[in-house]
């Protein structure tokens, strides 16, 4: 028995390390991608996925010769998986000091232009973001601009979802609304509610793609390369005026 | 053609000419007016007489007008010089040219990540940037940043202010390359210097009680022994000021990215570790890289740098003593921004290491840091020395931020962007600038009267520029070929160091390690000027035996040394 046990153990073993073998291959090949739902950026429907950064990473992938599987994840849960696991990446992240030790950064996956809306019938002429000062700011809980406003001393009012800032500019209970401008266009049709353009186009923001440090120098050269032909080739430029901005 | 029908075309014509102008002159009249209320309303005082600030502003009416109506993005970090520009000044530039300035403000780290996105992606994010010329390396090499030299004789001749005066920078050879090109234009500058409690210094009990303990006189401290010798005396001798706990040094250690800048910003410079040459030795200073005609070969000593070489252990050694040894306990848990709360509490006596940006928050009247009459209590200094710095070499550390053009962004727009970063710095703005950010840039702000009558309410900090100080605290130099991808390094390793998980040699060994791999990837890079090409690996006693940095151990201890404040002060001249 003793020399069955042993054959039957050995068996085993090079199963395991077969399955092994197998799923680390993969694992190189096929890359994790996890990201979290904002529309009009990445939206999950059934088993679809659609979406500004969606159509993004198809191209980019296209470009190399690397497979990616795209997952939905909590942001936060994709950011500790990601530093914790090799072969995933998470976007779109804000790339800042405290992360940027920790992961290897394609970027930017994303560039996002904020503005300043006003009623469709009343003009805010405003040359500087301080010419908001007086006025009544709305944004919402947990977005970065409205933290950035705030940070300024500027009056901002934070609704519990963006949304709800098109129905309260309307009804002149605040008197801008700060918005990222691809998302504002999205809300604007969705609401049929028409702002037309903003007084004043005040922050860009980069977000990025941040990938497990372990990931092969290789593999991020060549999505670096992707992107940045899909930048310089004017794919990117297009793909945002489909979402009917510029960049 | 009759001599009557030629001489009525004539007359045509001129009559055309004359109602172009006119129509011309007055489309452009609001923007003169407006020009005028800036000048009377905001822009005093100046450095010149009102008549020359309007001349100056005609010709930003004029010289504008092909712009008129454009939009421009710029960016900058967010201290209180920028915030003038982007809340103030836009708006002036607006009014008077008729150009549409976005000045956007966001952290420094922000800025480089904008500027290299929009470097790697060729989109035009931003028209300009107002960026550190601890970049310089970066930017002479990298082929993407527009020379501003040269720019000025050609496609910028047009829009090049003929008052601007170049000359009048005292921070020009910041941004100059190692080519003689001027890369960036200095908008605002603040040094770190040594700060302490001038009134305390004075004190004749303590001055005994010092002078009966180390031998010599309570005063400004030359190098780091005095200043070790200080901090312990006020630190376990005094220790209680009217019933309060005080310190003899400050100083902060949370890992933390604030923690590279406490390192990065020319600490080793400050120890000595580098080769003599001003603003940067050569062919070792900054960050320990040894470069060779122009070009970084290496960080190690063991490829001729310095970073883990004796004086660089020596001076991290030093930081994390004081930081234990005398500085307060949450001090370990501080990053920059809380830190610099600390010396406006009135419970340290001194500070080797102090951004004079901090200026306008500490004479802020009612703190326990300032006299009723409005002076400060504390002044600003020469930063003591290390044993292994030698004449000739740079004492401190200066920020200079500057405009950025890149050459990516369509020629209107950099014309455009160019007319307003010379609006911002020109003589007819810039000393209103200069009294509300007291980040000074240039020489006639610096010598006008206005700064003397401003001098004993800034502790100090117009006698610094008025010195050759200006001179020898100095950027990162052009020997760090990679400032955005080697800046993070410095945090991750020094706080592996501080948190006890590495001694201090094998920590910086690490450090330089990371920092040749580093060069040597960058090298690949075949269209990089002045790329970095790695020495070989020797070993460590050849070079530390070879002449200047890396320099062999010193194991004699420093003679701590002082002077008075107005000696001191005299060493800058």
């Amino acid at each position: 028995m003793f020399g069955s046990s042993d054959y039957v153990s050995l068996q085993w073993l090079s199963a395991i390390g077969l399955s092994l073998l197998i799923s680390l291959s993969v694992r190189a090949e096929t890359i994790e991608v996890l990201t979290y739902e904002e529309s009009p950026f990445a939206v999950k429907v059934g088993k679809t996925h659609h979406g500004l950064l969606v159509d993004m990473l198809k191209e980019m992938f296209s470009r190399t010769s690397l497979d990616y599987k795209l997952r939905f994840i909590p942001l936060k849960r994709a950011i500790v998986t990601t530093e914790r696991m090799p072969g995933h990446c998470v976007l779109p992240v804000a790339r800042s000091q405290e992360r940027e030790a920790h992961f290897h950064w394609i970027s930017p996956v994303l560039v996002s232009r904020y503005g300043l809306f006003s009623r469709s019938n009343q003009t805010i002429p405003l040359t500087s973001l301080s010419d908001a000062k007086p006025y009544k700011i709305g944004s919402f809980l947990g977005s970065g601009i409205g933290e950035y406003l705030t940070d300024l001393g500027y009056d901002v009012e934070l609704a519990s979802v963006s949304a709800q800032n098109l129905r309260k500019l309307k009804r002149a209970r605040i008197e801008l609304w700060a918005a990222e401008l691809v998302s504002a266009q999205e809300q604007m049709q969705k609401q049929a509610i028409n702002f037309g353009v903003p007084e004043l186009i005040f922050y860009t923001s980069l977000r990025a793609m941040a990938c497990n440090k372990e990931m092969p120098r290789e593999q991020t050269l060549a999505l670096e390369n992707a992107l940045k032909s899909m930048y310089r080739d004017g794919y990117m430029s297009r793909l945002y005026l489909e979402y009917g901005v510029k960049i | 053609m009759s001599d009557i029908r030629q001489n009525k075309l004539f007359t045509l014509l001129l009559l055309s000419i004359a109602w172009l102008s006119l129509d011309v002159h007055a489309l452009f009249e609001p923007q003169l007016k407006s020009a005028e209320y800036w000048v009377t309303n905001e822009f005093q005082p100046s450095t010149l007489t009102q008549a020359e600030q309007m001349q100056e502003m005609n010709w930003f009416v004029e010289a504008s007008k092909p712009y008129f109506g454009l939009q421009i993005r710029v960016v900058s970090e967010r201290i209180a010089t920028h915030g003038y520009e982007a809340s103030v000044l836009a708006k002036a530039f607006f009014e008077i040219t008729g150009i549409h300035v976005v000045h956007e403000l966001t952290g420094e780290d922000d800025v480089i990540n904008k500027l290299s996105a929009q470097i790697f992606t060729h989109q035009n994010l931003y028209d300009a940037y107002i960026n550190d010329s601890d970049l310089i390396g970066t930017h002479f090499r990298s082929n993407a940043v527009l020379p501003l030299s040269d720019f000025m004789k050609n496609e910028g001749a047009a829009v090049t202010l003929p008052t601007l005066d170049l000359q009048d920078f005292i921070g020009l050879k910041f941004t100059t390359g190692p080519d003689g090109k001027l890369y960036q234009l200095p908008d605002q500058q603040f040094a770190n210097l040594y700060w302490y409690r001038h009134d305390w210094f004075n004190r004749e009990d303590f001055k005994q009680r010092f002078r009966l303990r180390y031998g010599y006189e309570l005063g400004v401290p030359q190098n780091w022994q005095a200043y070790e010798d200080i901090a312990e005396f006020f630190s376990d001798d005094v220790k209680e000021i009217e019933g309060k706990r005080i310190y003899g040094h400050m100083d902060y250690a949370k890992t933390d990215p604030s923690l590279g800048w406490r390192m990065s910003d020319a600490w080793l410079s400050m120890a000595g570790v580098g080769d003599k040459g001003l603003p940067n030795g050569l062919p070792v200073d900054e960050w320990g890289i040894r470069v060779e005609q122009c070009r970084p070969v290496g960080a190690s000593v063991e490829r001729g740098g310095a970073l883990n070489g004796p004086a660089s252990v020596y001076a991290v050694d030093k930081f994390i003593y004081w930081l234990h040894r005398f500085a307060p306990e949450e001090s370990i848990e501080l990053n920059f921004t809380q830190a610099g709360e600390w010396p406006g509490k009135g419970l340290i006596a001194q500070q080797i290491f102090w951004y004079t940006a901090f200026v306008a928050d500490l004479t802020k009247p009612g703190l326990p840091v300032m006299n009723p009459d409005g002076t400060p209590k504390w002044r600003v200094a020469p930063s003591p020395v290390g044993k292994y710095w030698q004449d000739g070499m740079k004492s401190g550390y200066q920020d200079t931020g500057a405009w950025t053009l890149l050459k990516n962004t369509p020629l209107e727009r950099q014309q455009a962007a160019w007319l307003y970063a010379q609006f911002v710095v020109s003589k007819t703005v810039s000393l209103k600038k200069t009294l509300v950010g007291l980040t000074p840039i240039r020489l006639s702000d610096i010598e006008s009267d206005v700064m003397t009558q401003r001098a004993p309410y800034l502790g100090g900090l117009v006698e610094f520029y008025r010195s050759r100080g200006r001179d020898v605290w100095t950027p990162t130099g052009t020997n760090v070929p990679d400032y955005p991808g080697l800046a993070n390094y410095w945090w991750h390793y020094i706080s592996q160091i501080i948190e006890g998980k590495v001694t201090v040699q094998k920590g910086m060994d690490n450090f330089a390690a990371a920092v040749d791999k580093r060069l040597k990837r960058i090298g690949k890079r075949a269209d990089m000027k002045c790329a970095p090409k790695l020495n070989p690996i020797s070993k460590r006693e050849f070079w530390l035996n070879a002449p200047g940095a890396p320099k062999r151990e010193i194991s004699a201890t420093q003679v701590g040394k002082t002077l008075s404040y107005e000696e001191a002060i005299n060493v800058w001249k």
